[in-house]
C-alpha cells in the first residue's frame, strides 16, 4: 500500500505549493461559475485560510478537492441570485488603426451581447465552456477536476457553443 | 448528429484534416470560430499568484501569533476526555440516588444477614423480604419488610421499619420485628424502639416486646439479648396460637403441614429448634399430645390422640 509521506498540509512548503499550483485553478473555477461581482479572488483567499485552519485533517491528496468545495461554498453563501457578470478587457483601439469607428462600435456591441449571453448559461456550461476555451483545457481534463463524465463535459461545451451562437446572432 | 460531433472534435482539438474541412464548410463557421476567439478576452490577466500568495502569508503568519491553530487542536482532545471521565464518574457516583429500590429475599428454611449501607445490619429469617433504596440512604433511612427480620441499627438519623401492619422508628438499637398474615411481633434488646400501630404509638424500651395477635394488643417481656432464631437456632413462642408455630415450622423447615381434629388457636408457649426436624416436630406436638405423621418429604400430618 502507497503511503503518502505527508498525512497533512500543515507544513509551510507543501501549504505554499499547493496555492501556487492550485489557487488559480480555483480563482478561475469561482470566476466562470459565478463571475467577477463576488470577489473570486478573496474566496481563493478565504478558503485557502480554511484549508490552514484544517491542515491537520487534510492530506495533501484531499486538498485540491477541499479547496474547491470550500470555494464554491463559501460562493453559494454569497449567492442571492446575482446576474453572472464577467468583465472583459476592453477591445483597444490600436493607435495606427485602420479599423474604422464603426467596426470599433460593433466589436463592443459584440462583446456586450456575448457578455449577456455567457450571463445566461448554466453555471455547469459557463464554467466547462471557459475552461476550454479560455484555459485551453481538454475535455478529459476538465471531466476529471468537474468529477464528471467526458460525455458530460462534451455536452456542456456543445451546449453552450450552442446557446452563445445562436444569443449572439440573434437568431 | 454528425454536425454535433465533429464541433466537439473541433473543441477539444481533435479534428483530422478531412474533418477540418468538413467544419470549414458549415454555414455557422465563422461564427464559432469568432466566439471561440472572443472567448479568451473574459480571462482574468489579473491573477497574480505570487502577489495573491504574499497576501495570505501575511494573513496566516499574523493568525499563527495570535492564537496557533495547532494548539488549540491538541488541547481539545484532552478536554474532552476529561469531561467524559466527569460525565462518567457522575453518573456512577448519583446512579444510586435515583435507582431502583434494593430488594432482598429469603426462601423457606433460609435466612440471610446483610449489612445496609451504614453498617447497621439486617438478619432475615426464612421467607422474608426486605426493600431499602441504597441512594440517599444517610438522609432516608427507611427498609419496607415483609416477614421476620432483627436489625442491628447504627446510630445515626431515624431508621423507619415499615411493615404493612405498623412502622417501627428507632434511633439506633437492636430489635426484631415479625410480622404474618395475623400477627405482628416487635421486641427490642437494646435502646428504645417506637412502635407506630393503627396511629397509637408505643414505646418500648429494652426486654419489652409488643405483639398483635388478631386485633389484640399484648406487651410482653424478654429476657434474651438476641431473638432465639437468631442466636439459638431456636423459634421461640410465647403465649402465640398454634397457627403461627406450625406456619413458622412449615416455613423454617420448607414443608407443608396438615392438621386433624387440632385446636389450632390454642396458646402456645415453647420453642423448636431450626436445624433439626424430627427434633422440632417433637418439641411442638408432644406438649400438646399430638402424633405426627410424615407422608411424603413436603407433607406432615398431625393428628390428635
Amino acid at each position: 500500500m502507497v503511503q503518502s509521506l505527508n498525512t497533512n498540509v500543515c507544513e509551510e512548503r507543501i501549504f505554499s505549493n499547493l496555492f501556487k499550483t492550485l489557487s488559480k485553478d480555483v480563482h478561475n473555477f469561482l470566476r466562470y461559475k459565478y463571475g467577477d461581482n463576488l470577489n473570486p479572488k478573496d474566496k481563493v483567499q478565504e478558503a485557502f485560510i480554511k484549508l490552514w485552519d484544517n491542515c491537520k485533517n487534510v492530506t495533501p491528496e484531499k486538498a485540491k478537492s477541499f479547496l474547491f468545495t470550500t470555494a464554491n461554498n463559501m460562493m453559494l453563501n454569497e449567492v442571492k441570485h446575482q446576474k453572472v457578470v464577467l468583465k472583459h478587457q476592453q477591445v483597444k483601439p490600436k493607435d495606427y488603426t485602420n479599423e474604422n469607428p464603426e467596426f470599433i462600435m460593433e466589436e463592443s456591441e459584440y462583446m456586450k451581447k456575448y457578455q449577456r449571453a455567457l450571463g445566461n448559461l448554466t453555471e455547469a456550461q459557463r464554467e466547462a465552456f471557459l475552461m476550454n476555451r479560455i484555459e485551453g483545457k481538454k475535455h478529459k481534463e476538465i471531466a476529471e477536476e468537474l468529477g464528471i463524465s467526458r460525455k458530460g463535459v462534451e455536452k456542456r461545451i456543445y451546449g453552450a457553443l450552442e446557446k452563445l451562437r445562436k444569443e449572439i446572432d440573434g437568431i | 448528429m454528425k454536425k454535433e460531433i465533429l464541433i466537439q472534435k473541433w473543441l477539444d482539438g481533435e479534428l483530422n484534416d478531412a474533418e477540418l474541412a468538413a467544419f470549414k464548410a458549415l454555414p455557422e463557421y465563422a461564427s464559432y470560430i469568432k466566439i471561440s476567439e472572443k472567448a479568451k478576452l473574459f480571462e482574468d490577466t489579473s491573477y497574480d499568484v505570487e502577489m495573491e500568495y504574499s497576501k495570505l502569508d501575511a494573513i496566516i503568519k499574523e493568525r499563527r501569533q495570535k492564537d496557533p491553530p495547532v494548539k488549540t487542536l491538541n488541547w481539545i482532545k484532552p478536554l474532552m476526555r476529561v469531561a467524559a471521565i466527569l460525565v462518567v464518574g457522575l453518573a456512577i457516583y448519583y446512579a444510586p440516588l435515583y435507582g431502583d429500590t434494593t430488594t432482598v429475599k429469603t426462601l423457606a428454611s433460609n435466612q440471610k444477614t446483610l449489612e445496609l449501607p451504614d453498617n447497621s445490619s439486617v438478619k432475615l429469617n426464612a421467607e422474608s423480604s426486605i426493600q431499602f433504596k441504597k441512594g440517599n440512604w444517610k438522609n432516608n433511612r427507611e427498609v419496607n419488610l415483609v416477614g421476620e427480620a432483627y436489625f442491628k441499627v447504627a446510630k445515626g438519623s431515624q431508621f423507619d421499619v415499615n411493615t404493612w401492619l405498623g412502622k417501627v422508628s428507632v434511633l439506633g438499637t437492636q430489635f426484631n420485628v415479625k410480622q404474618r398474615v395475623n400477627y405482628f411481633e416487635v421486641t427490642c434488646y437494646e435502646g428504645l424502639v417506637s412502635v407506630n400501630y393503627k396511629g397509637k404509638e408505643i414505646k418500648l424500651p429494652a426486654g419489652k416486646s409488643f405483639k398483635v395477635i388478631g386485633n389484640e394488643i399484648v406487651e410482653d417481656e424478654t429476657k434474651d439479648s438476641l431473638p432465639s432464631w437468631s442466636s439459638k437456632k431456636m423459634a421461640s413462642f410465647k403465649s402465640v396460637p398454634y397457627s403461627e408455630v406450625i406456619n413458622e415450622f412449615e416455613r423454617q423447615y420448607n414443608t407443608k403441614v396438615e392438621t386433624k381434629n387440632v385446636d389450632t388457636n390454642q396458646l402456645f408457649t415453647g420453642s423448636f429448634a431450626l436445624n433439626d426436624q424430627e427434633l422440632a416436630l417433637k418439641a411442638i406436638t408432644l406438649p400438646l399430645q399430638l402424633k405426627y405423621n410424615k407422608e411424603n418429604k413436603t407433607k406432615i400430618v398431625l393428628t390428635k390422640e
